[in-house]
């Protein structure tokens, strides 16, 4: 369960300060699939930058399984991204010096994991790149950099995917097989997913459609049984 | 956690080899000065202390400025029933004259450095010799060749042979007898490693220099007698038995271990100022490592916000290039460290020059690896790695900043942090309330602090180095800061390339204090050196009156100077040499108190003692050389008491001091001082203490006697003239012929000599200092590299808006001439400042301005810094704007 409380951010740009999120209060159960959507400028993003611990905001609290991520210092932060989130972002955000293989491998290594190689290779094969781990970002296309981005966003199995409009950026054959994958290890491990998206089909594909506007919740709306929510096969 | 730091590292580290030049270059340059100064160093250490008793030539060494009485003879004789044995070695200043009289092309006659040997010498070590048949063969010659003649043969240095223009084979006349040259000495084992010989040497045997008749009452010479003891037998005993025997005569008397102890001195400190001057070099690499980095993670903002996303920590991330900073700085070491064992063998070439003999070359001093190389290998790479953690810690600790939302947003800056920052007193912007930054700055001071000490092998030296040098960074980067107040301060300029120019040099980021701080180092040393070179040399030579004499002739009989003045007067249609008595002594008593010279205290137990009681210790053991007077001197200044009148009469002779000598004797007006003169002692009552102006080239005297006091004594007289030029060689050539057993020493000659002397050390010291100035040169192309692409860009756009290449090429120009400028002119600034303090305190000497020194420094900094600017941008000139601006 992510709890949200009054969580407010506030930038300064140009010397002027901007209101990027006002007061937003939500609940996220565990397991559920959730679109945050809205027009530019809502603040889509950034709430899922401090849900993910990327950022501090200016008020309010993020609360998961009972520890406020907003109180945390940076070395325990560090330590719930790695083990409770993995972020997906709009632009893949792959280290360019780094193979595909090494790209996955870091959370890995990161976390300390017995046989990394091994979990990254199998990962990789398993959003169809088995035979591109040792290529480099610029040797794979937009959709390949986006299958590598969930590999390692998903390599230490969080409980909870964040994705930054993951599609955004991809044709829409593409993006359509990046959400199978990504429903797929919702379906597969009962993650739960939090998405911001542009696209109506995608946000109609969750469980919850929370819209944002000028930084306020502007709708909150179930559009499906909670129940749909399957149970976690493995 | 420990997988993912190394791997991370080796990952980044592989595709960005380019990022890394500069920083590998540095490096392996610091450390390759600092490791070729310390193989040089121990190498030399290690040959002059496994020659140690070559060096002296015995076990035992019996030195004295007169033949030894028959009491103290006979010592030495009793010695052989213990199955010791001693050999009589004489060194004398003489003249040789070619026997056939001037046939030939080179000079007739030639100061040379004797040394009368018996046929048991040397006990240890081996004398090269030409050709290679052993001494006592070729001092012995066959009597067949000697064609009836005179049979003595004599070994020479191939300088004589070259001067005077003879070979083997030729006759050589000196004192009364002749001399067949039978060989060439390369090197002998104890030869005084003097960095100044008046003449090359000749080797003859003690029968021979007692034909010659040159040993006069009084005359000049240094009579050795080394003692070979058995095997086993330990040398300390013995040397206090024989100090106490021969005590009458004031011999000295010194054994293998304490030899030398000037020449380990003089070597210790040579290779400690190189050292220095080899750290400094390594330290500049440092800021030139510290740009890279810097540069390095400006590209990898993005990268590092990353990791943070994906869950790495900041300490995992510092620790990651922290390894990466290390390995590149191992792989540097070792790069080093094979640019240090090739600068060592360049190194004693350098040196070799200063030395009369090849004294390095005697020593066997090998430039090959061994056993003794591992440690300064070591040390240069530890130090190298050291330099490496201290120079990229502080630039890596900013990697704590980078938040993982920086992939968000670049422009954008979080309102809190911001208006904290902008509103934060100094020492928030300068990271004092951080514990982490406070601490990291600590370590890194006490760090560079400790390698200061460690290289210099001393608290103090490396103390003052490190002050120093820390100092002058203060003071570069203040004058750079200044700088750069003022441009911004100047009114708009006309000229667009000068505005330009200025407008890279303001620009944040632009690198400008660390350029300035390195070159201005880099040149401070260069120019320093020159500035005390030329100060010494225009001590010596330029400072010398024009009426200075032009020769000394010493050792001259009382009977030969009415002859003697004859014949100059004859020579020189009229010219009367100035005739001096001279007498050598030491002292005996002071205010009726004996002196003891404290000779059984070690070198390393001296060195503890301050100056004052060196300076001392040094004034009591000394030998003087007394003369009498009636006149005051020229150059000489009554400060205390008053010069004798002509014809006064005194119940006991009188004596005027030199002020030091007095105060660090501790004598006043009224003081008896009590001379020994070969065994004789007489008493004398301190009437005046005198200042003397020892850079005039006349005779000078730490004591002068009242008229009649050295009456009976063994004088001999030193006669000084000045000839013009083309009297010289034929005034030197009628002395020699008519009074064999005087010397004559140019003066010209001798401080030719010095100059040559101190050109070599100056050049060895210039060798390492290069390593700063490539360092120096590498730091600058390190941060104009940083900024690379942001000039190519802008120089692209002017392009395009329509400038030419000669613009954007005299934009540069500018910003680097007067990048050079600031540099050069805090860096001369910063150097007279240095030479004086080295003039003032180490020589002794006052300092003055030299414009020309200063102004070449100055022009040659603007040249070095056009020069690497040059070579790190022209490339940029002849960029097609098209090409760069499609893929922008």
């Amino acid at each position: 369960m992510i709890t949200i409380q009054h969580l407010s951010m506030r930038l300064s740009a140009g010397g002027r300060s901007v209101t990027i999120l006002d007061d937003v209060t939500l609940e996220i159960p565990a397991k559920q699939m959730v679109a945050i959507v809205g027009p530019s400028g809502s603040g889509k993003s950034t709430l899922l930058g401090l849900i993910a611990g990327l950022d501090r905001p200016t008020s309010g609290a993020i609360i998961l399984n009972g520890l406020d991520i907003t109180q945390m210092s940076e070395g325990p932060l560090a330590r719930y991204r790695r083990a409770q989130v993995g972020y997906i972002f709009q632009s893949f955000h792959l280290i360019p010096t780094l193979t595909a293989l090494e790209n996955v491998l870091v959370p890995l290594e990161l976390a300390g994991t017995d046989s990394p190689t091994d979990q990254a290779i199998e990962l990789l094969r398993a959003v169809g790149l088995g035979d591109r781990v040792h290529h480099y970002p610029v040797q794979l296309s937009g959709g390949e950099q986006q299958r590598v981005a969930v590999a390692r966003a998903f390599a230490c199995r969080p409980p909870i995917l964040l994705a930054d409009e993951p599609t955004g950026n991809l044709d829409s054959v593409t993006g359509q097989q990046v959400m199978d994958l990504l429903l797929s290890l919702h379906r597969d491990y009962g993650t739960t997913l939090v998405l911001v998206t542009h696209d109506r089909a995608i946000a109609s594909s969750m469980h919850r459609v929370i819209a944002l506007r000028d930084g306020r919740v502007e709708s909150d709306d179930i559009i499906g049984p909670s129940t749909k929510i399957p149970e976690r096969i493995r | 956690m420990n997988r993912f730091i190394f791997a991370m590292a080796w990952r980044e580290t592989r595709g960005a080899w380019r990022h890394f030049l500069y920083f590998f270059v540095c490096i392996a340059v610091g450390v390759g000065a600092l490791v070729g100064v310390s193989l040089f160093a121990a190498h030399v250490d290690r040959a002059v202390s496994k020659e140690a008793k070559g060096l002296l030539g015995g076990d035992l060494e019996i030195r004295s400025s007169h033949p030894l009485s028959a009491k103290s003879w006979d010592v030495l004789q009793s010695l052989s029933e213990r199955g010791i044995v001693v050999t009589h070695v004489s060194e004398l200043v003489a003249m040789a004259a070619r026997a056939d009289g001037g046939a030939g092309s080179g000079q007739t006659t030639q100061i040379v450095e004797l040394k009368a040997v018996e046929s048991s010498y040397p006990f240890y070590g081996t004398m090269r010799l030409e050709p290679a048949r052993s001494l006592e063969q070729l001092l012995h010659p066959d009597v067949a060749v000697c064609k009836g003649m005179d049979c003595r043969g004599a070994v020479v240095q191939e300088a004589l042979l070259l001067r005077m223009g003879l070979a083997v084979g030729d006759r050589l006349k000196i004192g009364q007898t002749t001399f067949l040259i039978t060989g060439l000495v390369r090197t002998e084992p104890d030869r005084m490693a003097n960095a100044f010989s008046l003449g090359p040497r000749v080797l003859v045997t003690q029968e021979g220099l007692q034909a010659a008749e040159l040993i006069k009452p009084g005359s000049r010479v240094r009579e050795r007698y080394l003692v070979k003891l058995p095997a086993g037998m330990p040398f300390e005993s013995l040397r206090a038995e024989l100090r106490g025997r021969l005590a009458s005569d004031s011999v000295r008397v010194s054994g293998y271990r304490d030899a030398q102890p000037q020449l380990k001195q003089f070597l210790e400190q040579l290779s400690r100022y190189l050292g220095l001057i080899g750290l400094t070099a390594l330290l500049i690499g440092g800021l030139g490592v510290a740009m890279s980095i810097q540069a390095f993670l400006q590209e990898k903002l993005r990268t590092i916000a990353i990791l943070k996303t994906i869950g790495a920590d900041s300490a995992t991330v510092v620790s990651t290039y922290i390894v990466q900073a290390l390995g590149l700085g191992l792989l540097g070491s070792l790069a080093g460290m094979l640019l240090g064992v090739l600068l060592q063998r360049v190194l004693p070439p350098l040196l070799a020059g200063m030395f009369v003999s090849d004294l390095l070359d005697q020593l066997g001093a090998s430039a090959e690896l061994s056993a003794i190389s591992i440690g300064p290998l070591l040390k240069g790479g530890a130090l190298g790695l050291f330099a490496t953690l201290l120079f990229t810690i502080w630039p890596l600790l900013r990697i704590r900043e980078i938040k993982p939302a920086a992939i968000f947003r670049q422009e954008v800056e979080s309102a809190p942090a911001s208006s904290t920052v902008r509103r934060a007193p100094w020492w928030v912007r300068w990271g004092l309330n951080d514990r982490l930054t406070i601490l990291t700055s600590v370590s890194v001071a006490i760090g560079l602090g400790g390698l200061s000490i460690w290289q210099a092998g001393s608290w103090k030296v490396g103390g003052l180095y490190f002050g120093g040098l820390s100092l002058a960074v203060v003071m570069l980067m203040v004058g750079a800061r200044a700088f750069v107040g003022v441009l911004r301060l100047l009114p708009r300029l006309q000229s667009l390339s000068l505005r330009y120019a200025m407008g890279n040099i303001l620009r944040p980021g632009s690198h400008t204090s660390g350029m300035v701080v390195a070159i201005g180092i880099s040149m401070t040393i260069i120019v320093t050196v020159s500035l005390v070179e030329q100060e010494l040399l225009h001590e010596v030579g330029e400072t010398r009156p024009v009426d200075a004499p032009t020769f000394f002739f010493i050792d001259l009989q009382p009977d030969q100077t009415e002859g003697f003045a004859k014949l100059v007067q004859k020579q020189t249609a009229g010219r009367a040499p100035e005739l001096t008595p001279l007498v050598r002594s030491r002292l005996h008593a002071i205010n009726g108190e004996a002196v003891k010279v404290e000779e059984e205290r070690e070198q390393d137990e001296r060195r503890e003692e301050n100056k004052e009681e060196r300076r001392k210790q040094w004034y009591l053991s000394r030998e003087y050389v007394l003369t009498f007077l009636d006149q005051l001197p020229k150059g000489n200044e009554i400060i205390r008491g008053a010069w004798w009148k002509p014809g006064e009469a005194f119940p006991i002779p009188q004596v005027s001091i030199e002020e030091e000598a007095a105060k660090s004797l501790g004598l006043e007006i009224g003081s008896r001082v009590t001379f020994d003169i070969q065994g004789a002692t007489i008493d004398a009552e301190v009437a005046s203490i005198r200042k003397v102006e020892w850079g005039n080239f006349s005779t000078n005297f730490y004591m002068i006697l009242s008229p009649g006091s050295l009456d009976g004594a063994p004088l001999t007289y030193v006669g000084t003239i000045h000839v013009p030029p083309e009297q010289e060689v034929p005034l030197q050539q009628a002395v020699v012929a008519s009074f064999p057993n005087v010397s004559a020493i140019h003066i010209g000659d001798v401080l030719e000599n010095f100059a040559r002397v101190l050109d070599r050390l100056a050049l060895a010291i210039r060798a390492v200092a290069l390593f700063c100035v490539v360092t120096g040169g590498l730091v600058m192309a390190a941060a104009l590299a940083a900024t690379r692409y942001r000039r190519l860009y802008e120089s692209v756009i002017l392009k395009a808006l329509g400038a030419t290449r000669g613009l954007i090429g005299r934009t540069f120009a500018a910003e680097y001439a007067l990048l050079g400028m600031v540099g050069g002119v805090i860096a001369v600034g910063l150097s007279s400042a240095l030479s004086w303090l080295v003039l003032t305190y180490i020589f002794d000497l006052s300092w003055s301005p030299q414009p020309v020194v200063l102004l070449r420094g100055l022009a040659l900094t603007v040249l070095l810094t056009l020069l690497v600017g040059w070579l790190s941008t022209y490339q940029i000139l002849g960029q097609r704007p098209l090409a760069i601006l499609r893929h922008e």
